[in-house]
């Protein structure tokens, strides 16, 4: 299996709005991918159905060669695009929470990323701003040693300086055959750690490509391009 | 896995429920302080300040009681409808965890709090209520269901049996019945609260429609004497308990097939 992820004729329907229009796309292992597209374009959609969150009108969707459920959900470390955390919890609690449920959590990573940003693992998270809140919610997830990492607009709520700390965090906590997916309308932000994109607009796949590949033929940034190719 | 989410579930609900746990004991002692100090006995002798503190106490106490059951079912609802199908549901259902765990340990745990509500409720009725009198009576109760036992022996021990059984059989066809409705009435793209209450309401009609179906006009039809009433409730408890065994089937499925390929997650 060299692919992490693979959609085949992947359609999904919602009442009224076609979400997803026949998706084919195979994402390799051991690369940072950026999903990236307009508002509405259907990257949450997708992302939902890699974590099982939804189940595919038609066609199939394969994590690892498998299709989502507990197994997958072992190796991917999912960032939504929300808050997920239980108010009622402390960080402590919460990281306890991650140490129970997932086996490659790493503890002592977790606390080491907290205090560097400052945040007191006695912290209630229901007094935290949105932008702390999600911070937690990203170490969290870093914390974990998954073989796909899932990241749905991980730097669109913070601030820039914390944007850097962010993106570092993530390529100096992916291991050599762990699988980055991020989807992110902040290009310009992310394009410097992307390995290949995928451009996706209305439901479907617009293109997909390496960045070198987009520097070397077109001649222009991954950020450029996307200007180009989804210009109002 | 199982265990680590019941741990979960009953650490964020524990500190709903033991602190009005706690004060309906605490209120309990108090009234019957007052009730042995006869403050609720008009008099010229008893001190005003203490009748109305008395009085405040007592209300409190019934207003804790019916508020331990209204939040017991706010408890119930809140917890299934916010961990799974609310924000905090991205994070329930990418847990490496079977929806049947999810729907198991939510249903102990409320089943749980239902019966320990029952448990401290009637307890906090002993403390207020025991004295030498109804301690006398209370024994001679105690003594007339031994005498029960002893002459009907089996029967009366397989019709207790059968009635605890059918009792918690049905609590927990209730807790899967509201389970159920709320995970359809989340289909529905507005009013998902009042889409459920709909539903609920429309389950509750088909099973009426059911067992009035089965049961109609079987009770009244002889009039028997205690004995025989026994033994008639003997076998009819039995099929009460299949009927509330299907439903929870029923409901359980719905639940859980609902959340496998339903899901949908705002």
């Amino acid at each position: 299996m060299d692919n992490i992820m693979e959609c085949r004729n992947l359609v999904k329907y919602y009442p009224g709005c076609l979400a997803l229009n026949s998706v084919s796309l195979a994402v390799p292992k051991g690369q940072i991918v950026g999903l990236l597209g307009p508002n509405g374009s259907g990257k949450t959609t997708l992302i939902k159905l890699m974590n099982g969150l939804l189940t595919p009108t038609s066609g199939e969707i394969l994590i690892n060669g498998m299709k989502p459920g507990v197994e997958t959900k072992r190796i991917v470390s999912y960032l939504p695009e929300r808050t997920y955390l239980n108010d009622w919890m402390d960080v402590k609690t919460m990281t306890d929470f991650f140490g129970d449920f997932y086996k490659d959590f790493r503890k002592d990573k977790a606390y080491e990323m907290l205090q560097r940003l400052g945040i007191n693992p006695k912290d209630r998270l229901k007094t935290m701003s949105k932008g702390t809140k999600e911070k937690v919610q990203l170490i969290l997830v870093m914390s974990r040693e998954a073989e796909l990492y899932v990241l749905d607009e991980p730097i669109g709520g913070v601030d820039p300086a914390t944007r850097d700390y962010i993106l570092n965090t993530i390529i100096s906590n992916y291991s050599e055959n762990a699988t980055v997916i991020i989807s992110t309308h902040l290009i310009s932000d992310v394009e410097k750690i992307l390995d290949g994109v995928i451009f996706i607009n209305k439901g479907s796949i617009v293109l997909t490509s390496t960045v070198d590949d987009i520097r070397e033929n077109e001649g222009k940034s991954v950020d450029a391009l996307f200007r180009e190719v989804f210009k109002c | 896995m199982l265990g680590k989410l019941l741990k979960y579930e009953i650490k964020s609900t524990a500190r709903v429920f033991l602190p009005i746990y706690g004060l309906i004991i605490a209120l309990a002692l108090l009234n019957k302080f007052f009730i042995a100090n006869n403050t609720y006995v008009y008099s010229n002798s008893t001190n005003k300040a203490m009748q109305i503190a008395a009085t405040v106490s007592m209300m409190t106490y019934v207003a804790f009681i019916v508020a331990l059951f209204v939040v017991t079912l706010v408890v119930l609802i809140r917890r299934f409808y916010r961990n799974l199908l609310g924000d905090e549901g991205y994070l329930s259902f990418t847990l490496p965890v079977s929806i049947h765990s999810h729907i198991d340990s939510k249903l102990i745990v409320t089943f749980m709090w239902e019966a320990l509500s029952l448990i401290v409720a009637g307890f906090s009725i002993f403390i207020m209520t025991i004295n030498g009198n109804t301690m006398q009576s209370f024994s001679k109760f105690c003594m007339g269901i031994s005498e029960v036992y002893e002459k009907y022996g089996p029967l009366a021990h397989q019709l207790t049996a059968e009635a605890i059984i059918f009792v918690i059989l049905s609590m927990l066809a209730c807790i899967l019945q509201i389970y159920a409705s709320i995970v359809i009435g989340n289909l529905s793209g507005k009013h998902k609260m009042l889409a459920s209450f709909g539903v609920f309401i429309g389950f509750g009609i088909v099973q009426q429609i059911i067992l009035s179906n089965v049961y109609g006009g079987r009770f009244g039809k002889n009039i028997m004497d205690g004995e025989s009433f026994a033994y008639f409730m003997r076998t009819e408890l039995i099929s009460m308990i299949i009927f509330s065994l299907v439903f929870a089937a029923v409901f359980y499925f719905i639940t859980d097939w609902m959340l496998r390929k339903k899901l949908n997650i705002e």
